[in-house]
């Protein structure tokens, strides 16, 4: 329940804010409790008939004076406590975005996007009612209540402590029903998440539903799942709709008493008719801060849950960090060498499984793939892995689906790091270097596209916002997009995404290349980047490539051999092994895998001619 | 869920609008005994509310003006009985609209979901399902909120005003007159602020919205911003967003911050003139100290209603909205119907089927709405034929396999005997009779398809088998599962048939959701059996082998149409047809086509020939 403990820092720097709000909030207090006391003396004169207008003029002047007054520090108290929460609110989301920006693939791996979502958004605005509405009623209502108090006191102490007394249950009333409504109300929403998981496994398996004509009993089952929802939303119907009738019965009951009693007092003589109305005003004022006050509770319960998720990812450490003490590094030049590297597989597929995933654009809330389709957690997927790639030439791997090859090239920028063994640049291990320098050195178009809804040029600039037209044209030449962009009602400035216009598999590959070829990277890495582009255009690519490249070093991961049989060697992985290595010319003469491979697709290619 | 729906899609149209409005009450129709209930509730609610202030001022001009204590206590007896009056009446109307509210939404929702059901194929290639989710979520608790709050609060807001009007008027229409001076200038100020106070709160959901879908993008693109150094960029831009929300949560800020105040202030000035103006009559004997005071409470009451009522416009609108949403899915007309007058087919059906001079493209002209860019790019456009003049015969219990290269029209040739799409010219039969003449429901009970992505849903192994028909019992079930080999993996699974599969089948192989698919074929039983055999790499070599054993037994005496990959079934069936672009380019046996030296010669070697090598 201390999770609020992590909000400290950050309400800290408006300590100042507080107080003026503070402030406020006890010269409203004490000008709200004042004005029904005018209001009281008003009534006895009139009751004495012991007034002329004049008095009431003056009465009354005063009391919109005061009104005017407390209404400036009420506006003041609400810009200076739910302002600051506001900017409490920005500084925590400013703070997690930018944690979000260091967490490493690991992290994301086993994060669900909407669950993060959910922490940024909804948990942070529980923190914020809190620290707004919630610390704001309680100021109000604590000032309040214990000025209007000691005045009723003074007024009349029998009459007072009955109020004092029997008020509190208006405070306990909203937290016992409020509370079990938030209850109830969790489980009505589960309710609700089942119908619209039942609805959403509907439509995305409508062929299936459709195929076996179930239509009507999908109906019927849907229909159920409705009813239940529709049950648990009158249990809380039963409950919310008590709520305030029972707190508006409480407070009628405490006027009843004060009428009752004080009527009495009154009659006899003992208090004045004043001092009656002076009760009932208070007590009208007084009830909102004792619902307020329970209110208050409610918000703090829920802040501090809140609270404690958002500190998970406020708090969590990357895996992946650059080194405290980094040497002053040259420009990278591009040799790479691995060296005995082995990479466990829980991580891998984690990582994997997030390059999937990350396709669409809609948060996926994906469980963790079964165990039955791979080996035995512990096991390795890629282990005594080594060699080198010197600076300038390329490197092809090839290997079935799943053997490990993106996971290989993906220790190079430090997607994550290997779990045995060691990858170095220019003989330096990476994990020495600064990791943006590394980054910076390295152009990497991954397996699964991803492009952010802007412009095309912005995507294709993404990783050097001040490239100059001519670069730009150039990348665009290289990687064959230049072709396609009169297609584009606004050229390289047509938004893309779900707000613009949908790219195809290729022109988004293509966009991909552009966009690394840009940074003219020491080193380039394609990851089966050119599985959607067509034969033709993809010879043309890769030759335009090799003119730029010749300084650089590439790797290049790809299903087709046509791809990759100029590199300078090539790989082919197989059972988390290095199965074969050479050139192109090398590898077909020995009658491997990657020779069937080979005579696979020239075969296919054949039929395809036609 | 709650981060799902990131659009924005807000259209704000006019806040009432006689059509769509005659065509929501016509869900609320059914219930109007329960609404006439509640409606008596609320007023004597509203009447049981008037009451305190008035005993109020009876109190003090009465027993308290003569000096008489005890005359307080029967006062204090009407006041408690008008308080559980009250209590009741208000509770009784919460629950009955409420609980009534939520049976017009099971119905709404039921309407949507079953227009939905009964829409074809083409209809979900329109629409995305995050969109049809949220007509069936969002949309119809925005009518919820306005039926079952908004609707009630303006009828119970309204009565309550019109109520402490005509009581203040009745009781002392001087006092009243001089009450009445403040509500110009409280409605006054009570429509600006809902109107400043409706624009920022859209301005902040928009940001939100906007903060939203940044942050999801970041969030799913976070490698790439990370390998090309952008965190900077990235963080300047959420900081961007992130002040421009804050900008708008101020504006929220001051709304509140000026109105809450001027409401309070003007309140007390209702007191102020009350007194002053009040006070004279009380001197000059045209009022009682009593009536004053118990009217200084009816001000107040009048006050809340106004703002209530100015409330409860903005729920009417985005109802209005949602409605408009509603009711343009439930007018979507589906592509494929049902015929007016139905034919039987003749029993016991045998399975025969043909295919007659069979043209067919995804992208009919008769098609509502214009394809999106994406479905313009995976489909051809009207003159792009996926199936161009196929005729087929095939007789009742033979297994066909069909081949062919990706695009040659494998998976539209199944979804079409399916009749999941309508074929633009010629004519496909069941048994000689026009899959366009049969009630979709009989066509689908007669001709299965076995989709390619065995699909799983949330719920048990059993469920799985036989989805929700009650006609296939449980023996029936594990009959189907032994055929389809899938028995023993079911077993050994904690709770058998029980097993609660997840959403998607995640806690289930791939090689085991295909079992399951094929055990769903088998308990359905249909005469003629259309699987879309993908090659699957994931599989192990033993499921591998179940599957095929079972393939083989579901061909078995059947007639079946298989998009195969395996080469064991290939080997297996009667006959193989060969598309290729739209057309039947080959047909006849596997060792007929083989010698043929064709394009199944060439395709065989490409596609098999490893297999081969490997079995």
């Amino acid at each position: 329940m201390e999770h609020l403990r992590h909000v400290l820092p950050f309400v800290a720097r408006y300590r100042k804010r507080l107080l003026l709000g503070l402030l406020c909030a006890a010269g409203s207090a004490a000008l709200t409790a004042l004005i029904p006391q005018i209001l009281r003396t008003v009534v006895d004169e009139l009751n004495a008939h012991g007034v002329v207008a004049a008095d009431l003029i003056r009465a009354g002047g005063l009391m919109l004076l005061f009104a005017l007054v407390d209404s400036l520090f009420r506006f003041g108290q609400r810009r200076f406590v739910a302002g600051g929460a506001y900017l409490v609110e920005y500084d925590i989301r400013g703070a997690l975005f930018r944690r979000l920006l260091t967490l490493d693939q690991g992290f994301y791996g086993n994060a669900h996007t909407g669950d993060l979502m959910t922490r940024v958004t909804n948990d942070l605005s529980a923190v914020r009612q809190f620290l707004g509405p919630g610390i704001n009623s309680l100021m109000t209502a604590v000032l309040f209540i214990s000025t209007a108090g000691t005045l009723l006191v003074r007024t009349n102490g029998t009459l007072a402590l009955l109020v004092l007394a029997l008020l509190p249950i208006i405070t306990l009333l909203f937290v016992t029903i409020g509370g079990r409504m938030q209850r109830i109300f969790r489980s009505v929403q589960d309710q609700f998440g089942d119908i619209s998981t039942r609805a959403q496994e509907n439509f995305s398996g409508i062929r299936t539903i459709k195929a076996y004509a179930q239509e009507e009993d999908e109906i019927r089952v849907f229909l159920e799942e409705n009813e239940r929802y529709r049950a648990q939303n009158v249990r809380y119907v039963l409950l919310s709709g008590l709520l305030w009738p029972a707190i508006a019965v409480v407070m009628g009951l405490i006027s009843a008493l004060v009428l009752l009693v004080g009527g009495r007092f009154v009659a006899s003589g003992t208090m004045t008719l004043g001092d009656l109305v002076l009760f009932n005003t208070y007590l009208a004022l007084l009830s909102w801060p004792m619902v307020n006050l329970g209110w208050t509770v409610n918000l703090y319960q829920q802040a501090s849950a809140s609270m404690g998720r958002i500190a998970e990812v406020l708090h969590r450490q990357p895996a992946i960090t650059s080194p405290a003490e980094a040497p002053a590094q040259l420009a990278i030049g591009g040799a790479i060498e691995f060296r005995n590297v082995g990479i466990r597989f829980d991580h891998a597929l984690a990582a994997e499984h997030r390059t999937l995933t990350a396709t669409g654009s809609r948060p996926t809330i994906e469980e963790p793939p079964s165990h039955a389709d791979r080996p035995a957690a512990e096991g390795w997927v890629l282990r005594h892995i080594s060699f080198t790639v010197p600076r300038g030439s390329s490197l092809a791997i090839v290997g079935a689906t799943g053997v490990g090859k993106t996971t290989l090239v993906n220790l190079l920028a430090r997607v994550r790091d290997p779990d045995e063994g060691q990858v170095l640049i220019d003989g330096h291990d990476i994990r020495t270097l600064p990791l943006d320098e590394l980054r910076h050195a390295i152009g990497y178009v991954p397996q699964d596209t991803f492009l952010f809804s802007v412009p095309l040029r912005e995507n294709v600039t993404f990783g050097r916002p001040d490239a100059s037209q001519a670069d730009v044209d150039r990348a665009a030449e290289i990687a064959r997009l230049s072709n396609d962009l009169n297609q584009f009602p606004d050229g390289l400035d047509t938004l893309i995404g779900e707000r613009g216009v949908t790219l195809s598999g290729g022109q988004k590959q293509r966009t991909a290349i552009a966009r690394a070829v840009l940074r003219d990277p020491a080193i380039l890495v394609l990851d089966d980047a050119l599985s959607s582009v067509d034969t033709h255009t993809a010879a043309q690519i890769l030759a335009g490539l090799r003119d730029v490249m010749q300084e650089r070093t590439s790797i290049i991961i790809a299903q087709r051999i046509a791809t990759v049989k100029d590199a300078d060697r090539v790989i082919v992985l197989h059972n988390g092994q290095i199965a074969e290595r050479g050139t192109h010319r090398e590898l077909v003469q020995q009658g491997g895998r990657y020779a069937a491979m080979y005579r696979r697709e020239l075969l296919e290619a054949e039929l395809t001619e036609e | 869920m709650a981060g799902a729906n990131f659009e924005d899609d807000e259209i704000l149209g006019k806040a009432y609008d006689g059509r769509l409005m005659r065509r929501l009450l016509v869900f609320v129709r059914p219930y109007w005994r329960q609404l006439a209930v509640a409606m008596l509730l609320l007023f004597a609610a509203a009447a049981a509310e008037l009451a305190p202030p008035y005993l109020v001022s009876q109190a003090i001009d009465g027993p308290i003006a003569a000096r008489n204590p005890a005359g307080v206590v029967p006062i204090f007896g009407l006041y408690i009985l008008a308080l559980i009056t009250a209590f009741a009446c208000r509770y009784g109307q919460t629950y009955i609209m409420q609980s009534t509210g939520q049976q017009v939404m099971v119905d709404i929702r039921m309407r949507i979901f079953s227009h939905i059901q009964r829409m074809s194929l083409a209809f979900f290639d329109r629409n995305p399902v995050g969109r049809l989710l949220t007509r069936l979520t969002n949309d119809v608790d925005a009518l919820n909120e306005f039926l079952a709050q908004g609707m009630v609060a303006l009828l119970g807001d309204s009565a309550r005003l019109i109520f402490v009007v005509i009581t203040m008027l009745v009781l002392n229409w001087r006092l009243a007159l001089i009450s009445f001076l403040m509500l110009p200038l409280m409605v006054v100020a009570t429509v600006f602020f809902q109107r400043y106070m409706r624009a920022s709160f859209r301005a902040v959901r928009q940001r939100l919205a906007r903060i939203n879908a940044y942050l999801n993008e970041q969030i799913t693109g976070m490698l790439v911003t990370q390998l090309f150094n952008r965190e900077g960029r990235s963080r300047a831009r959420f900081d961007e967003l992130s002040d421009d929300y804050r900008g708008a949560q101020f504006g929220v800020l001051m709304a509140f911050a000026l109105f809450f105040p001027t409401v309070s202030f003007l309140s007390v000035a209702a007191t102020v003139l009350l007194l002053n103006l009040g006070g004279r009559l009380v001197l000059g004997g045209l009022a009682t100290i009593g009536m004053l005071v118990a009217f200084i409470q009816y001000a107040d009451q009048m006050f809340g209603p106004i703002r209530q009522i100015a409330e409860n416009y903005n729920t009417l609108q985005s109802a209005m909205a949602s409605s408009e949403r509603i009711f343009r899915i439930l007018d979507t007309q589906a592509d494929v119907t049902d015929p007016a007058e139905p034919q039987a087919l003749p029993q016991p059906v045998r399975g025969e089927i043909e295919l007659n001079n069979v043209w067919f493209s995804y992208d009919p002209a008769a098609s509502d709405e214009s394809p999106t860019a994406e479905t313009a790019e995976t489909r051809p456009s009207a003159d792009n034929w996926v199936l161009r003049g196929i005729s087929l015969k095939i007789p009742a219990g033979q297994s066909v396999a069909v081949v062919g290269a990706t695009g040659a029209g494998k998976t539209s040739l199944i979804s079409l005997l399916a009749r999941f799409y309508d074929i633009q010219r010629g004519a496909i039969t069941l048994d000689g009779i026009d899959i366009r003449a049969l009630r979709q429901a009989d066509v689908r009970r007669h001709i299965a398809a076995v989709p390619q992505d065995p699909v799983c849903f949330s719920g048990t192994i059993m469920s799985n088998i036989r989805l929700h028909n009650q006609q296939i019992s449980d023996a029936q079930v594990r009959r189907a599962a032994e055929i389809a080999n899938a028995a023993p993996f079911i077993e050994r699974l904690p709770g058998g048939y029980n097993y609660i599969v997840r959403e998607r089948g995640s806690n289930l192989s791939v090689g085991q959701r295909q079992l399951l698919a094929f055990a769903r074929a088998i308990a359905f039983n249909p005469e003629v059996l259309l699987i879309l055999d993908e090659a699957t790499s994931s599989v192990d070599t033993e499921t591998e082998m179940l599957m095929q054993a079972a393939l083989g037994r579901l061909l078995h005496g059947r007639t079946s149409i298989v998009i195969a990959h395996r080469l064991s079934t290939i080997r297996d069936v009667d006959r193989i047809i060969v598309l290729h672009k739209g057309r039947v380019v080959e047909d006849g046996s596997h060792e007929e086509l083989l010698t043929q030296r064709g394009y199944y010669y060439r395709l065989y070697q490409l596609q098999f020939a490893e297999q081969m090598s490997a079995a």
